[in-house]
């Protein structure tokens, strides 16, 4: 028990990397008007050169809670739809599934978003969307590898210790096979950062909206600001992806 | 086995199912009288009647039927209705465009993107079935960019994608050279640069170590960021250094793009490379030394030819990525076809919109579609 407690702490204290970035990400967001004097210096020409017409804070929660959306769903339906086809009943559409998620990854993410507008209008609505479609791709590509990667010889013996198809699902395949869906998850979200930003070009208000406004305008502060917390946001994303893995490889 | 193959393919019956009512229920086409007005959508019965719509479900209701029973011969027979399919949607629109007047601009309705769609995933079900090879696959798809080009060239001079493309032919071409010279050139750059780090890293642990630390933390900055922080510090060399500026390197344009490029291209590339060098069979090298060939032979004439596919694969992944981030590029004044993309969403025009993005999915498509062909011959060519 008191070896567990230790191993809970073990593994928190793993946690200062994605922790750091995120302080740095929250300071940056809150703080960003301390660096006026070095954005000044960069833009000498332009009066304003704080991007003010929306809070970081703000911005930066609309990006986290269109990729979170958009990756909840693509977890939930990818992992769902990869378990559906390796079951006997959906085995039919294995290969259809396994085929589009290859070809699929081949499609730039930016085109599948341009594709959306014309689908579904200007707005957050696209781009949840499409971010959930390019997003499910790495996901059930992974879950489909993952499964597929068992030994037979361990189905074989979870079904011999008289195992119903529900548990092998819950208790074998799907902790034997989460590193992989975890890296897919990764792959996944990080994509969806960085794709949500240019989404700013269809109207969703996010960390991208400096960059294109500062483009639009040629203010190169502008520009520079939405990068950095982009930049942060991915980095601290993708560190606390890592510890995640880690932990998931080690319990495993 | 037999038992097995008279199941029905659900697949099949799924998709084509959904097709037949996607196409009765859906809006099949948007015709507006001109560029500015939105499109007023049409069902496929009130464009054409119902007697051409009730038709265009027989063969879909074939494909089903023949489903039903998948015997090779049936699936044979589904492919041959499924391409027919395909290549008959041109010649339906240009039904269409028949009966609209001389300035209306034709767009493409949800119902036919998503048939498109849906016979697109049938015939890759048909291929996987069939086990056809891929060359195979890719030349089933001939008869139906022959019918679209055809009627495209005849008929089909009010479909609003067309039009778009009318206004800007020439800009088109010259979009699609910026995006192959941009992609072209830094996977190029990439490559040597990618060799050289590979070789680099297999001799010092420590290079191999902050290389890969460097490229992965590069990786996961998104494009639209790394574009943005590239611009400052470039503005400022240009602004500084006049040969660079001479050069056209400013702090948008080409140069931040191409440096952008470069190195998002590095880290599939290094590690591909590593990972093909590191992977030869050491017998295979214990072999050759045995036979008596110098480090340079076994190098050059054993390692780098059995490393080759994986390092094409590297190239493939590589290609494909850049043709998607060029695209982005646009947005900072790189040009390339990303540049209608961004255009288009600032007008509101979707078509334009259209003609970047198609063109995009299919260079990446066709990209690695021949990359892929080219690793599996050289890896037939290595084992024979």
């Amino acid at each position: 028990m008191s070896g567990d407690v230790v191993r809970q702490r073990h593994s928190l204290a793993g946690w200062w990397v994605p922790l750091a970035w995120l302080a740095l990400l929250l300071a940056l967001s809150l703080g960003m008007g301390l660096l006026e004097g070095p954005l000044r210096v960069i833009e000498p020409d332009s009066r304003d050169v704080l991007y003010v017409r929306a809070s970081f804070l703000a911005l930066l929660g609309q990006h986290v809670m269109v990729v979170g959306l958009a990756s909840l769903l693509a977890v939930l339906l990818g992992v769902g739809g990869a378990v559906a086809v390796t079951r006997p009943a959906g085995r039919d559409f294995l290969p259809l599934v396994t085929q589009l998620a290859s070809i699929g990854q081949t499609f730039p993410p930016v085109a599948v978003l341009a594709l959306a507008v014309p689908a579904l209008g200007f707005g957050t609505l696209p781009i949840v969307v499409a971010l959930l479609l390019y997003g499910l791709l790495p996901i059930v590509r992974n879950t489909l590898a993952g499964i597929q990667g068992i030994d037979p010889g361990v189905h074989e013996a979870a079904r011999g210790m008289g195992m119903t198809p529900g548990q092998i699902l819950r208790q074998v395949e799907l902790p034997l096979a989460a590193p992989v869906i975890l890296a897919g998850v990764r792959t996944s979200v990080t994509i969806n950062v960085a794709t949500a930003a240019i989404g700013a070009t269809v109207g969703a208000s996010n960390l991208g909206d400096p960059i294109i406004s500062g483009i639009v305008n040629g203010n190169t502060a502008y520009v520079l600001q939405g990068a950095l917390l982009i930049g942060l946001l991915a980095i601290t994303v993708d560190s606390a992806f890592e510890r995640l893995q880690r932990r998931v490889v080690r319990q495993g | 086995m037999q038992q097995a193959r008279s199941k029905p393919n659900a697949v099949l019956l799924v998709l084509m199912l959904v097709g037949v009512v996607a196409w009765l229920t859906l809006p099949a086409i948007s015709v507006a009288p001109n560029r500015i007005v939105p499109g007023t959508p049409q069902r496929a019965q009130e464009a054409l009647g119902w007697g051409v719509a009730l038709l265009a479900t027989v063969p879909m209701l074939g494909v089903a039927t023949l489903a039903w029973r998948p015997f090779t011969w049936h699936l044979r027979a589904a492919l041959v209705l499924v391409v027919g399919l395909l290549a008959a949607m041109p010649l339906w629109l240009s039904g269409v465009a028949a009966t609209l007047e001389a300035a209306s601009r034709l767009g493409l309705g949800s119902a036919l993107w998503l048939l498109l769609f849906l016979w697109l995933l049938a015939l890759i079900e048909l291929r996987a079935r069939l086990a056809l090879s891929r060359p195979l696959g890719w030349a089933l798809l001939l008869p139906v960019l022959l019918a679209w080009w055809v009627c495209l060239m005849q008929w089909l001079a009010p479909l609003a994608l067309y039009r778009e493309y009318q206004v800007r032919s020439d800009q088109f071409v010259g979009a699609i050279g910026q995006h192959l010279a941009l992609v072209g050139s830094a996977v190029g750059a990439a490559l040597l640069l990618g060799v050289c780090l590979a070789l680099a890293m297999r001799r010092r642990a420590g290079v191999r170590r902050v290389g890969f630390g460097i490229l992965n933390f590069l990786q996961t900055i998104p494009s639209i960021a790394l574009f943005g922080l590239l611009l400052a510090p470039l503005a400022w060399l240009a602004s500084r250094v006049e040969w660079l500026a001479a050069l056209g390197v400013s702090g948008i344009g080409w140069a931040p793009a191409w440096l952008a490029l470069l190195g998002y291209s590095l880290l599939p590339m290094v590690r591909n490379t590593f990972v093909a060098l590191e992977e030869v069979d050491p017998a295979v090298i214990e072999a050759a030394r045995g036979m008596g060939m110098s480090q340079r032979q076994v190098f050059l004439q054993v390692r780098l030819p059995l490393a080759l596919p994986v390092v094409l694969e590297g190239i493939r992944i590589t290609t494909v990525q850049a043709i998607g981030l060029t695209a982005v590029a646009a947005l900072i004044g790189a040009g390339g076809l990303g540049t209608f993309i961004f255009q288009g969403l600032g007008q509101a025009a979707m078509d334009l919109v259209l003609l970047g993005a198609l063109p995009i999915i299919a260079l990446a498509l066709m990209v690695d579609a021949l990359l892929s062909a080219l690793a599996d011959w050289l890896r037939q060519g290595g084992t024979t």
